[in-house]
């Protein structure tokens, strides 16, 4: 119902927000004591709408909205007023260096010394630990379900100004739910998924495959990846921005020994027994 | 403190029996359990000559009891305590018990059971001890009273039959002339051995004859006289209202529950009891009612509910964190912590910190330690240092992997782990390997643009044994993926990506 009363009405909020939001002049052309209760009635209806209908608010109107700036030049000059909104959801798919940027955004936040916290909800599992950075909070439900679950509780804890929900791909109303526990909460929550419904911001990353830099062996083969250009697209209402920035790709070295604490003894022969006479 | 000692004459072994009833100790067990009627706290103690503090192949002094009745009256009046003490032994036939009443055990025992010295001494010094009655002695200074008391008073409790004899070399003869000595001089002279043969002496006996009382825990309950509780919502009514009485009481005594028990009283006559845990001690009603809810929705009980009880099992004092001016996180620690603990209580040890290992395959390395504290999640700022240097580069150090600045947040595309998965991979030759150039993921093939490796690596023993080929490819949609050649198998796997 909800659905279909959005569509057959859309347009008509959306006249009616276009109308709320330009007929300033108009009421200031009449008189003054009836120009100020117009003006009166249009706040409060503007506050009613923003209220019922938050991201159908123009621009201007949700810039002013508290954001949290991430600390990342590049994407927070793509991003709508500078960083991600506090309580809203912002959707990503995973893709094209979605997770690395993230998660460094979680480091941002928590190492800019502001006393913000921000937490990392691996609904798959697919964070290793030899390149998880200390800082903030990292969540490994059981599964996707739980990782929603997860998601909410500390959504509404009011003590995170960033939740990055990954690995998890949450439908119609758990997303709702999820934006609800956002805005109570007052958290920026980022979802690394291909849903992009009622999302404010809808960001896409992409890395080309010609734009990974090698090193090359001496016959001239690709022996080590060491960078990556990534391009961050950022559209919302009112809004499209994209950047180019490079962003280096971590290696770790592949251990040769046999086992951890072990001599590497390939190629020694075994000692034979000394033969008495 | 206060104890009463009650002995026998009758109850000695040795020298000194009864002629009547040589060595008849009767059952001090029966007789404590009959005691019990009158003190909280009663226990029984025999002495035989193989007991450790009893040196082996000894005789016992004269005055030196075998059994002997504690009793414990600590805020009663110890006078009528053991007035009642005696009469009821009286009544078992034990006509000749005394009493002793005394702060130190010691003292209490020597009151009891001591002998012409004893009557000696208070010859002498009659306020030292006050008799109430034909057989009650009650000790006034414990250790003057001691003080006159010969040092095989103190037999049964000296580990080495030769100190006797060491004390009298030295002019010691008394207990008062050994408590007179100080400690250096009777280690050196006698050896460690006689120390606490010292603090006996000096009515410093660290016997624990009864063991520290256990407070009562918060607890409610509630009980059906005409009818039976048989639906749930009835149940969690009350079970909500008598968590909410236990959480009250908890809150007035700043503690927080980390254990709490339901108990079921069923129709016939049985219990069923539940322990529910928090991961922390709280008196949050609603985090109480949220367990206990959680719990109720997953019990069965086989017949209707006469009583529920609630009871804490384990309490402990509430934490408060010590506040910080330059933490500017602090004011929403304790919110944090709480949804921390909510979601360790719904679904176990999630909030993790990784601690990767040394083991040469990565994804054998990682090893989650549960995350204890929520406070971590906060960068605190160092005032002098500026931010806390991160642990993460010995970790990364010990990884293997290169260090990089943490300073900035700098991305930095790292692997994303998964579990290895097959794929089919089609490979060129290059040099003296083959190269993937495609593989087949989920029902799509996928083009290889750049490829680098192999990078091999083996170990492992027996079954574990592992040889593998890594590859790093860069397929056409711009995704660079980790996938290996199992070198034992033959077969490809597909083990994560870059993002």
């Amino acid at each position: 119902v909800s659905r279909g009363f959005f569509r057959a009405f859309s347009p008509l909020l959306a006249f009616g927000f276009y109308s709320v939001y330009t007929s300033r002049p108009a009421f200031e052309a009449e008189s003054q004591p009836e120009s100020a209760a117009m003006s009166a009635r249009v706040a409060q209806l503007r506050a009613l709408l923003e209220q019922r209908f938050p991201d159908t608010a123009p621009l201007p109107e949700r810039l002013e909205r508290p954001i949290v700036a991430t600390g990342i030049g590049g994407l927070d000059r793509v991003l709508p007023g500078g960083g991600l909104s506090k309580g809203k959801l912002t959707v990503c798919p995973p893709q094209g260096g979605a997770t690395s940027i993230f998660r460094a955004a979680c480091r941002g936040i928590v190492g800019a010394g502001r006393g913000e916290r921000a937490a990392w909800v691996d609904g798959a599992g697919t964070v290793a630990g030899t390149f998880w950075d200390e800082g903030p909070v990292l969540i490994r439900p059981k599964s996707p379900r739980h990782a929603l679950r997860a998601a909410e509780e500390i959504l509404r804890s009011e003590g995170f100004t960033l939740v990055v929900l990954a690995g998890t791909d949450p439908q119609g109303t758990e997303t709702v739910r999820l934006i609800r526990a956002a805005a109570e909460g007052g958290t920026a929550l980022v979802a690394l998924t291909e849903r992009a419904a009622l999302s404010s911001v809808r960001l896409t990353t992409r890395i080309h495959p010609h734009d990974y830099r090698w090193r090359r062996d001496p016959f001239g083969e690709p022996a080590d990846v060491y960078e990556a250009v990534v391009r961050v697209h950022a559209r919302a209402p009112g809004w499209n921005a994209h950047a180019d920035f490079p962003i280096p790709v971590m290696q770790h070295e592949l251990r040769l020994s046999l086992e951890p604490g072990l001599a590497d003894r390939r190629g020694v022969l075994p000692r034979r027994p000394e033969r008495r006479p | 403190m206060s104890f009463v000692c009650l002995w026998s004459p009758a109850w000695r072994i040795g020298a000194g029996s009864s002629p009547a009833a040589p060595n008849a100790v009767p059952d001090l067990t029966t007789l404590a359990a009959v005691l019990l009627g009158a003190a909280p706290r009663v226990v029984a103690e025999r002495r035989t000559n193989d007991e450790p503090g009893r040196g082996a192949g000894r005789t016992l002094a004269d005055d030196a009891a075998s059994a002997l009745l504690w009793a414990d009256a600590h805020g009663l009046d110890a006078i009528r305590l053991a007035t009642t003490l005696l009469d009821l032994l009286r009544d078992h036939g034990i006509a000749d018990a005394r009493a002793g009443i005394a702060s130190a055990p010691i003292a209490a025992e020597l009151a009891a059971a001591s002998g012409e010295w004893r009557r000696a001494s208070e010859t002498e010094n009659p306020s030292l001890a006050i008799h109430h009655a034909p057989f009650v002695t009650r000790v006034l200074a414990d250790r003057a009273f001691l003080a006159s008391a010969p040092i095989a008073a103190l037999d049964p409790f000296s580990p080495d039959p030769r100190l006797r004899t060491l004390l009298f070399g030295i002019g010691v003869t008394t207990c008062g002339e050994l408590a007179a000595l100080d400690r250096e001089s009777v280690e050196v002279r006698l050896g460690g051995g006689a120390v606490p043969l010292w603090r006996l002496a000096r009515a410093d006996d660290r016997r624990v004859l009864f063991a520290p009382m256990p407070r009562e825990l918060p607890h409610a309950s509630f009980d059906c006289i005409d009818y039976t509780l048989s639906s749930s919502e009835q149940l969690l009514f009350i079970i909500n209202r008598l968590a909410r009485r236990v959480t009250e009481a908890l809150t007035a005594g700043g503690e927080g529950a980390r254990e709490l028990a339901l108990a079921f009283a069923l129709e016939d006559g049985t219990t069923h009891r539940e322990v529910i845990r928090s991961s922390r001690p709280t008196a949050n009603r609603s985090t109480w009612t949220r367990l206990i809810r959680t719990r109720l929705e997953r019990l069965t009980l086989h017949e209707p509910v006469t009583g529920v009880a609630v009871q804490v099992v384990a309490a402990a004092m509430k934490e408060s964190r010590q506040g910080d001016l330059f933490d500017r996180g602090f004011a929403t620690a304790q919110a944090t912590d709480d949804a921390l603990a909510r979601l360790v209580d719904d679904q176990g040890a999630v909030v993790v910190v990784p601690t990767p290992s040394a083991h040469p395959l990565l994804d054998r390395r990682d090893a989650p330690a549960p995350h204890t504290d929520a406070s971590d999640g906060v960068q605190p700022v160092d005032i002098k240092r500026g931010i806390r240097p991160l642990r993460t580069r010995k970790r990364r150090e010990l990884a293997g992997v290169a260090a990089v600045p943490t300073a900035a947040p700098r991305p930095a595309l790292t692997l994303q782990l998964i579990e290895p998965r097959v794929i089919d991979v089609r490979t060129v030759a290059r040099r003296d390997h083959h190269v993937p150039v495609r593989y087949g993921d989920d029902g799509r093939w996928h083009e290889v643009v750049d490829v680098a490796g192999p990078d091999r690596i083996s170990g492992g023993h027996w079954d574990a044994a592992y040889a593998r080929e890594y590859f790093r490819c860069v397929t056409g949609a711009g995704l660079l993926v980790w996938i290996f050649r199992d070198a034992r198998t033959e077969q490809w796997y597909l083990h994560g990506w870059w993002d």
